[in-house]
């Protein structure tokens, strides 16, 4: 019996581990839309959120039905806990990919400076790899790279800051409605890797039991 | 109330001090040596409970608190067990008076061939009271106190072995108390009765650990997670090698992020 338990936590796992796999997807694919301004791939993106829900949500109730039939404890109850956690996580990233692909939406119409969306492109990139990473230390249990995983998280802030003050600069000639859709998506960007930060932080409890808060990764201009 | 957190609890009574110190405890049965090397300190005011595998010591370990190994020939203890400071193995304590500071509930509920009455006011006969009013008196404290008044109070002339099983184990409880105690062994008080009464002893736990410190032996992981305050597994690595106390800390830590490898191990089930 104790055996089917485990394989029901493996599996969970891996469920878990598919659905940031489908994060770094629709973040991927957002950026992209916002990048080139191709309405379809946005509407893509946007479409497929109710489904991210759905599996996200999917994980919580199993982790619920587990807590209640299996008593787990110690790594086990840790491991359960944390999965539903991270399931959390992952929901609340894919809204703001969905908020990356509706901005898309809004500013496909009008072409702004190329340097913004060389700017953009370059914090989609960092982005995808702070996400690669935490996905490699939640499959892997590896407490260094979550551990990292805020190191890796630094030059998306100053990206966004950057973007910030360019945009600033330009503003005057730009459409107000086109500027703010693209810092927001800055924004969205920036806080997609906080939210990876955090899980870095929950697979180090995972492994070790211990909770190691790591620094504040969020920039202080608040949305 | 009873599944309050262990922090909750510990916020709000004041700190508290070792009711029982063990320090370098070996145990002997003859020339086996079951027990190795155990230091440790037991809470007033709470509840402490013992896991591990069959065969681990924990109840060897429970038995030397009252001094109950004394009747089981050739066994011997090296080390020191102090109860409120007094060395409960030096000349001159007396086992029987040692034995009513120090109660013990077991396994199967062992009321004795007499009436309900009679098996509470059983201990202050022994210790001397005989006054009728007074012995009326403790008896409906002491079953109050084991929350079994209320289905008894009508038929106190009637045999104890006629109640339930988990009855009596409740009685087996109000005849402890009946000798005020301030310790009370639990050697799987559960494991032979139903889960209402299970619920019900563990409720009645809960209750008297402001005044006593209880121990309980458990095979059963999620009561010694529901009831106790301080969890201690035990476990005897090897057949033919002494057992240890391998962990010793808050449940509530034990449970959730265990210090040794071992002790995590059997807690998930992956061994014992």
């Amino acid at each position: 019996m104790r055996e089917g338990f485990r394989k029901e936590l493996k599996d969970l796992k891996a469920e878990v581990i598919g659905i940031g796999r489908s994060v770094i997807d629709v973040t991927k694919l957002a950026t992209r839309s916002l990048v080139e301004g191709d309405v379809d791939l946005a509407a893509q993106v946007i479409a497929g959120d109710d489904d991210l829900d759905a599996r996200c949500l999917g994980i919580e109730e199993h982790s619920l039905e587990i807590t209640a039939t299996q008593f787990p404890v110690a790594r086990d109850l840790r491991l359960l806990h944390s999965l539903a956690y991270i399931a959390m996580h992952f929901e609340r990233m894919g809204d703001l990919g969905v908020n990356i692909a509706k901005a898309a939406r809004r500013t496909a119409s009008r072409r702004g400076p190329q340097t913004l969306y060389d700017l953009i492109q370059a914090q989609g990139n960092l982005v995808h790899r702070v996400l690669e990473a935490m996905l490699e230390a939640l499959e892997k249990n590896d407490l260094e790279l979550a551990r990292k995983l805020e190191l890796l998280d630094e030059p998306i802030d100053h990206l966004y800051k950057q973007f910030f003050r360019e945009l600033a600069r330009l503003q005057a000639e730009e459409d107000i409605e086109w500027a703010s859709s693209m810092v927001l998506a800055s924004r969205y960007l920036e806080r997609i890797a906080d939210h990876a930060v955090d899980i870095g932080e929950r697979i180090t409890y995972m492994v070790t039991g211990e909770f190691e808060q790591m620094g504040e990764g969020t920039p202080e201009t608040d949305s | 109330m009873m599944h309050v957190s262990a922090d909750v609890r510990e916020d709000t009574t004041r700190p508290r001090a070792d009711k029982i110190s063990v320090k370098d405890l070996d145990f002997y049965y003859g020339d086996f040596q079951a027990l190795t090397g155990i230091t440790v300190g037991i809470k007033e005011r709470g509840v402490t409970a013992f896991i591990g595998p069959s065969g681990c010591g924990k109840s060897t370990f429970l038995r030397c608190f009252n001094r109950m190994n004394d009747l089981i020939p050739g066994t011997k203890v090296d080390g020191t067990i102090l109860v409120d400071g007094e060395d409960i193995y030096a000349p001159g304590v007396d086992p029987v008076d040692l034995r009513r500071r120090v109660g013990m509930i077991f396994q199967q509920p062992n009321p004795f061939p007499m009436s309900i009455y009679d098996n509470v006011a059983f201990g202050p006969r022994l210790h001397g009271v005989t006054k009728k009013p007074e012995l009326d008196e403790i008896v409906e404290r002491s079953l109050e106190r084991a929350n079994l008044w209320k289905e008894v109070k009508e038929i106190l002339p009637r045999g104890g072995l006629t109640l339930s099983g988990g009855q009596q184990q409740r009685l087996c409880i109000a005849r402890v108390l009946a000798v005020e105690p301030d310790i009370m062994l639990m050697d799987e008080p559960c494991s032979a009765i139903d889960p209402t009464s299970v619920q019900k002893i563990e409720d009645l736990m809960d209750e008297l650990k402001d005044r006593i410190t209880i121990i309980i032996v458990t095979h059963n992981m999620q009561q010694a997670a529901r009831v106790s305050d301080e969890t201690a597994f035990f476990l005897q690595e090897k057949t033919g090698q002494p057992a240890e106390m391998v962990e010793f800390g808050r449940t509530a830590e034990i449970f959730t992020s265990p210090k040794d490898r071992r002790t995590e191990d059997y807690i998930t089930g992956r061994f014992g």
